[in-house]
């Protein structure tokens, strides 16, 4: 099988014409025949062709005769209403190509927008090349990711409350009734230690951007933009 | 990698167990040998027509030019008619309008093609990242503080959004006189103590033109509410 792409034109060399034509005809027919014994239906196919004065029938004459007796036989709107020809064929299938276009173009963005939303955190990504619409998109990104972590906070909160063992590795062991600022305070170590994969530099570069306040608010990386926040400072660096 | 489906399996050439596959696989069969014959029609230049009787006894009929003519031809024994100069006309408009579809589609699958690809190429980005970036792991890998900690960084990334998105829609009712989008901050020239190969080279190639990863003009781009929703 060649499995070349071949364009969808009226092939102009003749030979090469008719060499498809047979080979495709000869594909057809053989898909009609799976088709018919595959779902246990009746089927037939008629094609007349330049290069026989006879057409081609499938199954057989006899048998095409039998469905078109029963096609000719059902009233003439259930005759007509999946009945296709090139034109009306062709625009189903551009439909159907553009929808599966603008779903995968959607995903697609929505892949690009959470990179970026993962890569704003850590550095500039320039938002002022973006449009309205797209930040109210990314917004929304950012929303809806946060609310997925709210939901497992709150999961894994549950968690630490039901059990009544509470089994960690490391010193905190009561976490019942702490806020979320002294879990975190009481979990640094844990997670300092336990964590490596936090590169050194992402640690140096959190200490770095606390200093960097003073620059233009648009060029600091907003994870460290959090002026409210006292949180930071119970961060412990080594 | 998980796999999706069980990929090309040989099938056995008698009528089908399952009720419902049966019907999956007819309408899927049926969509396909349809476009297998209009291929054969546009390729070759043949005139052609199906019936096909549906598990549902419903009919499906596909005919190049059209599917009565063929039959009646066929049952008659008729010599194809003589082209009068109306009906040349006819088929000439005919053929020229299924040239241009033909065109169409084939751009249209292009371009789902090139989306796709560009699909594949984004989530690859986004495993290779995953290992190397901790908050970008998937949410349930993350441990409580992690969580804590991206959450936080987020909404401040958030109110930044916020803040520059106020700001172009003032700067849209009050435009001033010069040019108000920063020159500086490419972010291909700030030098950076990170950027090392930590971060992928994506980064740097950010494009100036919002969400767009490729030269293809992106009509979400252009801002007419064609966002998400």
């Amino acid at each position: 099988m060649t499995r070349k792409k071949v364009n969808l034109a009226y092939i102009a060399n003749d030979s090469a014409r008719k060499a498809a034509f047979k080979k495709r005809k000869r594909g057809l027919l053989k898909k009609m025949s799976e088709l018919s014994t595959l779902c246990g239906i009746q089927t037939c196919a008629i094609i007349y062709s330049p290069y026989d004065p006879e057409p081609e029938i499938w199954p057989s004459p006899l048998g095409a005769q039998s469905v078109i007796a029963r096609f000719k036989s059902m009233p003439e709107a259930e005759q007509s209403r999946k009945m296709v020809n090139q034109e009306s064929f062709l625009r189903q299938r551009i439909t159907k190509a553009k929808n599966q276009l603008k779903k995968q173009q959607r995903e697609s963005r929505e892949l690009e927008m959470t990179q970026v939303m993962y890569r704003s955190l850590v550095r500039d990504q320039g938002l002022q090349n973006l449009g309205v619409v797209d930040l109210n998109d990314f917004r929304w990104l950012i929303e809806k990711t946060v609310e997925e972590i709210d939901e497992r906070i709150k999961s894994l909160r549950q968690q630490i409350i039901t059990p009544p063992q509470v089994v960690t590795a490391g010193t905190s062991s009561n976490h019942v009734n702490h806020t979320g600022q002294e879990i975190i305070g009481l979990r640094n170590e844990e997670m300092a230690a336990s964590h490596d994969e936090n590169p050194q530099w992402l640690m140096e570069m959190l200490r770095s951007n606390e200093n960097d306040v003073g620059r233009n608010e648009a060029m600091l990386p907003y994870a460290f933009n959090n002026n409210s926040n006292s949180l930071w400072s119970t961060f412990n660096f080594p | 990698m998980e796999r999706k489906s069980k990929g090309r399996q040989k099938i056995k050439m008698m009528k089908m167990e399952s009720e419902s596959n049966l019907q999956v696989t007819f309408s899927k069969r049926r969509s396909g040998l349809f476009k297998k014959a209009s291929e054969l029609c546009t390729l070759c230049g043949v005139e052609v027509a199906i019936i096909v009787f549906s598990p549902g006894k419903k009919v499906f009929s596909f005919g190049h030019p059209s599917v009565e003519p063929i039959i009646d031809r066929f049952l008659t024994r008729n010599p194809p008619q003589i082209n009068s100069g109306t009906l040349q006309l006819i088929e000439a408009h005919r053929n020229a309008s299924v040239r241009e579809l033909n065109m169409q589609l084939t751009q249209v699958t292009n371009q789902l093609e090139a989306e796709k690809k560009r699909g594949e190429e984004l989530k690859r980005m986004r495993q290779a990242s995953q290992a190397q970036c901790w908050w970008e792991a998937p949410i349930e890998q993350l441990g409580l503080p992690q969580l804590e900690q991206l959450k936080l960084s987020l909404q401040g990334l958030k109110k930044n959004v916020a803040k520059q998105s106020d700001r172009l829609l003032f700067q849209a009712s009050n435009p001033p006189p010069a040019q108000f989008y920063g020159a500086g901050s490419s972010i291909n020239q700030s030098p950076n103590p990170l950027d090392t190969n930590n971060i992928p080279y994506y980064a740097k190639n950010m494009n100036n033109v919002g969400f767009t990863g490729n030269a293809m003009p992106r009509v979400y781009n252009l801002g007419y509410g064609r966002g998400f929703f």
